[in-house]
């Protein structure tokens, strides 16, 4: 099949370029079975090699190349022709600022992330057996889902809010923070309650839901925001997230 | 503004689902009706302590633009209000999120359902005060119209000084505090964001069934229309025999206002309830919708804040004082001569009583 291409793109280095602009690639014998990112390679390599785009597992992985393809954030990597249509448009996450073509600057959104201390903190002395800190799977369960973010940035470039307020510390971050919020193991959960219940924390959420469908990894992101204000709320992480507790 | 505009640009453009639209009418139809409020509300204690203003804001609401936006505002309470408990059931039960787009579809459906019967019963207050002898003269129309525009000036003269209030406050401000500390360094943990998400839930779950009330009452039972061609008052005991001859929108304010059981002022504590909650809780929802579209800008965020801030006192202040201050009859006798000049303006005859009374003022 033939499949037209769409792409938004901006080449700071070139003065004409330098504004964004939709450029139109036409690419033939195209598999419906075949990948976007794929597609985008084959663009750079056949038709224009100045395309610039991000990735490097590409396999859903790491996370890099993640883009807005036909209106909603993806990784590229992981959505297939037939999902998308013959006509695909590809447009750079937004709520960062492009560098170039569909690669954004990713600082302000790993700052965001840094702010929430990811990062495990247990400042007693190691079991006697000096191996691992033991944990029941029911307390294992609590934060599961949060433990599969790859960084992306999908949800939080889908964010109306984030749009908005580049100050708001963002779904992505929220997650991150909700991996250790609600680790039984973990002895900063109250510090990273306080950090996200600044004005630009986690109130900033309007529960608006685009976060959720933009995860390639089916994190429940907005009940992960939601368990977190409410952890707040209550003061505690405490009996915030029932879980089925396998036993 | 770039804020602004990018957002509206890109909702319009990224494909999110239900939710995402659900989102936007919530902010415009809570926008709407905290606009409306604040007219509404100063509007209402202008029958205490400008009866005469009081009269022509009544003739106002019943022009046909009103009218059309009576409807509006009646489909944004609702809609507000039910999907407001949508958000509320979602917020404290993050596990059925799942449910969140069929919820966001009922929120809708929910809202239609209510609407039917509502809208009819106000359409019939409508065709009935087109169809009776109070009805405007065909060629009195642009007139009244015209007139209810003009009405208006005072609100945008009012709005203006307020702003140039806010203005003035965020400047100072500013000079005692500098500039706000550096941006996405999450230095200071603070608990009042948290007091404001519970308040906002709290106050619309309160809301829900007072404002509700107030609709089914002042909008359903008896429309805008009924106010100055009531024979009786909803909610109070005052009918045929107590009601003045001359029927004035002061009358009807003033027998709800006075009307006591068990000697309790019912409606004024219910005017006053709905007053404080409505106030806080919409002008805390404008300050989150205008801060979302100024945190690039210490200046215009800390205006947004401080126009929030005295809007509501001001709202409170003069709202809450035409519901305290002792009502005397004689409110009902100073709008006489307003209510004369809404029957001139529409080219109606002036009703004997009036005139009568009128003659003996002089």
């Amino acid at each position: 099949m033939d499949v037209t291409f769409k792409i938004r793109r901006r080449n700071p280095d070139l003065p004409d370029l330098a504004k964004p602009y939709w450029q139109e690639f036409l690419l033939k014998d195209v598999d419906p079975t075949d990948r976007v990112l794929e597609m985008l390679h084959r663009i750079k390599w056949e038709q224009d090699g100045s395309l610039s785009l991000r990735r490097s597992c590409a396999h859903g992985v790491c996370g890099s190349d993640a883009m807005r393809i036909n209106g909603v954030n993806r990784l590229a990597c992981k959505i297939l022709i037939r999902d998308v249509g013959d006509k695909v448009q590809v447009e750079p996450i937004l709520g960062l600022p492009v560098i170039k073509d569909l690669i954004v600057d990713m600082e302000p959104f790993f700052d965001h992330y840094k702010q929430v201390m990811p990062f495990f903190v247990n400042d007693d002395p190691l079991p006697a057996d000096g191996r691992e800190r033991l944990q029941t799977q029911a307390d294992r369960e609590q934060f599961d889902d949060t433990t599969k973010c790859i960084l992306c940035a999908c949800c939080t470039t889908s964010c109306p809010s984030f749009w908005a307020n580049g100050h708001y510390v963002g779904p992505a971050a929220i997650v991150g923070a909700h991996r250790f919020i609600f680790d039984s193991r973990d002895q900063a959960g109250g510090e990273r309650l306080d950090i996200l219940s600044e004005p630009n924390g986690v109130w900033r959420c309007r529960t608006i839901f685009n976060c959720t469908p933009a995860c390639p990894r089916d994190i429940e992101v907005t009940k992960a925001i939601g368990e977190v204000k409410l952890a707040i709320r209550k003061g505690t992480n405490v009996g915030i997230i029932e879980t089925s507790a396998i036993h | 503004m770039t804020s602004l505009v990018l957002t509206v640009r890109e909702t319009l453009r990224y494909r999110g689902a239900i939710g995402q639209w659900s989102w936007v009418l919530h902010r415009l139809t809570g926008v709407g009706v905290v606009l409306f409020l604040a007219l509404h509300v100063i509007d209402t204690s202008w029958a205490v302590f400008y009866p005469d203003l009081y009269v022509k804001a009544i003739a106002a609401y019943q022009s046909p633009l009103f009218t059309i936006g009576e409807f509006g505002l009646v489909f944004a309470v609702v809609y507000h209000a039910f999907n407001g408990m949508r958000i509320v059931i979602f917020d404290y039960k993050p596990e059925l999120w799942r449910h969140q787009g069929q919820a966001a579809a009922a929120v809708l459906v929910l809202t239609l359902l209510v609407l039917a019967p509502v809208f009819l019963g106000m359409l019939s207050h409508v065709v009935d005060f087109y169809m009776t002898e109070a009805a405007i003269a065909s060629d009195k129309m642009l007139d009244v119209v015209v007139f209810s525009i003009l009405e208006q000036l005072p609100f945008i003269a009012g709005f203006v000084g307020v702003l140039a209030a806010a203005i003035v406050l965020a400047a100072l401000y500013s000079l005692i505090r500098g500039e706000a500390p550096a941006r996405g360094k999450y230095p200071q943990a603070s608990p009042i964001e948290r007091f404001w998400w519970s308040f906002m839930r709290l106050s619309g779950i309160l809301i829900l069934p007072l404002v509700f009330g107030h609709l089914a009452l002042m909008h359903v039972v008896q429309g805008v229309f009924d106010i100055t061609a009531a024979q009786a008052v909803a909610g109070t005991m005052a009918s045929n025999g107590t009601i003045g001859a001359v029927p004035s929108a002061v009358e009807f304010v003033y027998h709800r206002w006075s009307y006591a059981a068990g000697g309790l002022f019912v409606w004024r504590v219910y005017d006053l309830f709905l007053l404080v909650l409505v106030t806080i809780h919409g002008f805390n929802g404008l300050r989150y919708v205008l801060t979302d579209y100024t945190s690039g800008n210490d200046f215009a965020r800390r205006t947004a804040v401080a126009l929030c801030t005295v809007m509501a006192a001001v709202l409170l202040a003069v709202g809450g004082a035409s519901l305290l201050v002792p009502l005397e009859r004689d409110i009902v006798d100073e709008a006489m001569a307003a209510t004369a000049e809404i029957y001139e303006l529409r080219g109606e005859e002036l009703p004997p009583e009036l005139e009568a009374f009128l003659s003996n003022d002089e």
